[in-house]
């Protein structure tokens, strides 16, 4: 039974991982334009396509993959920003941004629905079918890739926002814009930048989780929602917040799955949802910083 | 122009109108619409894109003559394989197409949904991919259904189970839907009566997407023979990956026998690879069947679409061809079809043959074949019916 509990906490940890990492754009955003995008979805699944096909089709090579679904996500995100929420900006409506990012969505669903088709997509990866047993205990290769991913991922941003002038601008924007302007700083040019890295970071989660995922137009879907709880658990906006709620729910969907009933994962995410909202409504981290990014 | 002759001008634009309009109504009159109710979105869609092209093949063949003055026309809504998109569609369908008969759904929640609009608009719905059992039990008269439903598909598959493959302990995966505890309890009821142990009964939401942990839990439960599958095609792809990866199944070294009802399309053995190996499903079509019909549904779907058929493109024909054969008999509007569908005898279809009983559920076996995935990954058909 004890092998059979560490199992699952690998696959908890392999799983939160992966919400992490679809999470921190959602939170890089909020944080600095306290936005919520419904578009990050999407991108995430336009990343595991461009990753599907570059892998499987033109070169055969799952991390070229990965690289050109990176470069497409922040490609977008600059688009997405510079076509649409730039533009509502300007209008000082909070609202009109938020709605643009459902609008943003449907219509790249729908882009991809002509596109790719609504048949699931088997992405199959040189990691995914290597199985490493040890004693009782497997994992694949690609879990080991996706946590090494993650991590250095998690890593390099973490140094970017703290050790480097524009990660220092961008904590100076989230934290008072107007100030920040006057200080020098562009705030338009740190969403802008904010955006291609958020976006940038949901294409390569969408390359990492394709082969995990039931590859469809429609499979950044049925992620987003727990990366949406995930940020709230963890506070929004807040980095480190984000990286701990995002294992706790790999670990609670794991667990629940082997100790109660996988029916009951989303009841036993949102419930720690709502208790965070109740008794923490900051989140697990926000209180103890000045600011969240 | 004179004035005197602007009157009778005038009459004769109008009766020409007229005369037009009412040529066209009768052509419409002798048209007959069929509405279409499939999920085109979603996590069933690929339900509907097959379907869809086993339905424009029986369409092409029916209107280049027509059946007793009769030319076919059909208009498609997505009902994506749910309640509420399903109800919004029929209710669509109904109100503005205004169909003589409706075909789908595919998902039995979305086609549970849509049967009493059809019965209150007396509007004869026929299904061909909703296996549980509360469509024909207790029955709608509107309602008709040629696959086999979950009780017929159950019953056997456990009992071929239990004696061909000789397992005696079985987790059952399904995912949480009326058709996915349907077919599961069916199974289990089925099983444990011959003497065979149900270790677990795992129920899943479809937004389930790393089947890991499940595998993990089945892992540890020991010596397991069968596990019976009940879910859509992506996440069986996923389950059968992970049963892979955790040893349980053939493909992955395992004894587990993977089990599976007509859910899956064909070609899903190419997606999930080796894991597929030693998967047995039960389809509704046999392609390698000799019956001419089905040589002749085989090399024209070749030719119009470049690709074998699969059970859903011949399901969704067969579902189209009983119509005509309706119509063949004499029906024209929604009561006279309905009326036909309810005499049908001995209809032959591709997929087999139909014939309802009073719950107007079709009693007919022959459609019922299963197929095993052999280790370079064609399939085999079993001939165990």
């Amino acid at each position: 039974m004890f092998s059979v509990i560490l199992q699952q906490g690998i696959n908890g940890i392999v799983l939160g991982s992966l919400y992490v990492l679809v999470a921190l754009g959602l939170t890089l955003i909020y944080g600095i334009l306290v936005q919520i995008n419904f578009a990050h979805a999407d991108i995430v699944t336009l990343g595991a396509f461009v990753a599907y096909f570059v892998a499987q089709t033109l070169t055969g090579n799952y991390v070229v993959g990965i690289a050109v679904a990176l470069i497409m996500g922040g490609a977008l995100g600059w688009l997405i920003n510079a076509a649409v929420f730039a533009p509502l900006r300007r209008h000082g409506s909070e609202l009109l941004p938020l709605i643009a990012t459902i609008g943003v969505s449907i219509m790249l669903q729908n882009a991809m629905l002509l596109l790719f088709g609504p048949i699931p997509y088997a992405f199959n990866t040189p990691y995914s079918s290597k199985v490493i047993h040890i004693g009782p205990l497997f994992f694949t290769l690609q879990n080991l890739f996706i946590i090494l991913v993650s991590t250095t991922t998690i890593v390099l941003l973490y140094a970017f926002m703290k050790f480097t002038f524009l990660g220092k601008a961008l904590r100076a924007v989230s934290q008072d814009r107007e100030t920040a302007a006057l200080m020098g700083i562009n705030p338009n040019f740190l969403i802008m930048l904010t955006f291609i890295i958020a976006s940038a970071l949901a294409g390569m989660s969408g390359a990492l989780l394709g082969p995990v995922l039931v590859l469809t137009p429609f499979a950044g879907t049925s992620v987003i929602v727990k990366a949406f709880a995930i940020v709230i658990i963890g506070g929004f906006g807040n980095i480190e917040g984000t990286i701990i709620a995002g294992l706790i729910v790999g670990l609670i969907e794991s667990y629940t799955t082997q100790f109660l009933d996988p029916g009951l994962i989303d009841i036993a995410v949102f419930a720690l949802l709502l208790v965070m909202l109740a008794i923490r409504p900051t989140g697990l981290i926000a209180e103890k910083h000045a600011e969240n990014v | 122009m004179q004035p005197s002759l602007r009157i009778p001008l005038l009459l004769a634009c109008v009766t020409g109108s007229v005369l037009a309009a009412a040529t066209s109504l009768r052509a419409a009159d002798n048209t007959i619409k069929i509405g279409a109710l499939l999920p085109i979105s979603g996590p069933g869609s690929y339900f509907g894109v097959q379907d869809k092209q086993g339905v424009d093949l029986a369409l092409d063949q029916l209107n280049k003559t027509g059946v007793n003055g009769h030319k076919f026309d059909i208009h498609y809504e997505d009902s994506a394989c749910s309640p509420l998109p399903a109800t919004q569609a029929a209710k669509r369908l109904l109100d503005q197409y205004q169909p003589e008969v409706v075909i789908g759904e595919e998902c039995s929640d979305a086609t549970l949904a849509v049967m009493p609009l059809m019965d209150q608009a007396k509007i004869p719905l026929l299904n061909a991919g909703s296996s549980s059992i509360k469509i024909t039990d207790p029955g709608n008269p509107y309602t008709f259904r040629i696959m086999p439903n979950e009780v017929m598909q159950g019953v056997d598959l456990a009992t071929n189970a239990y004696k061909r493959l000789n397992a005696r302990t079985a987790v059952l995966l399904h995912e949480n839907t009326n058709a996915g505890i349907g077919n599961a309890k069916v199974f289990a009821d089925t099983f444990e009566k011959l003497g065979g142990k149900i270790l677990e009964d795992i129920g899943f939401g479809r937004d389930v997407n790393d089947f890991t942990a499940i595998a993990t839990r089945i892992g540890g439960l020991g010596n397991v023979d069968a596990i019976p599958t009940y879910t859509l095609e992506g996440q069986g792809l996923k389950i059968t990956e992970a049963l892979t990866q955790a040893g349980i199944v053939k493909g992955g070294g395992g004894k587990a026998i993977q089990l599976g009802a007509i859910w899956l399309p064909f070609g899903f053995e190419q997606k999930a690879g080796k894991a597929a190996i030693g998967y047995i499903r039960i389809v509704q079509f046999d392609p390698t069947d000799q019956r001419p019909a089905v040589r002749d549904f085989v090399k024209n779907f070749k030719t119009k679409f470049n690709s074998d058929p699969t059970h859903l493109n011949a399901h969704a024909y067969d579902q189209i061809m009983l119509i005509a054969d309706v119509i063949k008999r004499g029906a024209k509007d929604a009561q006279s079809i309905r009326d036909g569908l309810a005499a049908t005898k001995d209809f032959s279809g591709v997929t087999g043959s139909v014939e309802f009983d009073k719950t107007n559920q079709n009693i007919k076996m022959d459609t019922i074949h299963y197929m095993e995935t052999k280790p370079d990954l064609s399939w085999e058909s079993l001939k165990w019916n």
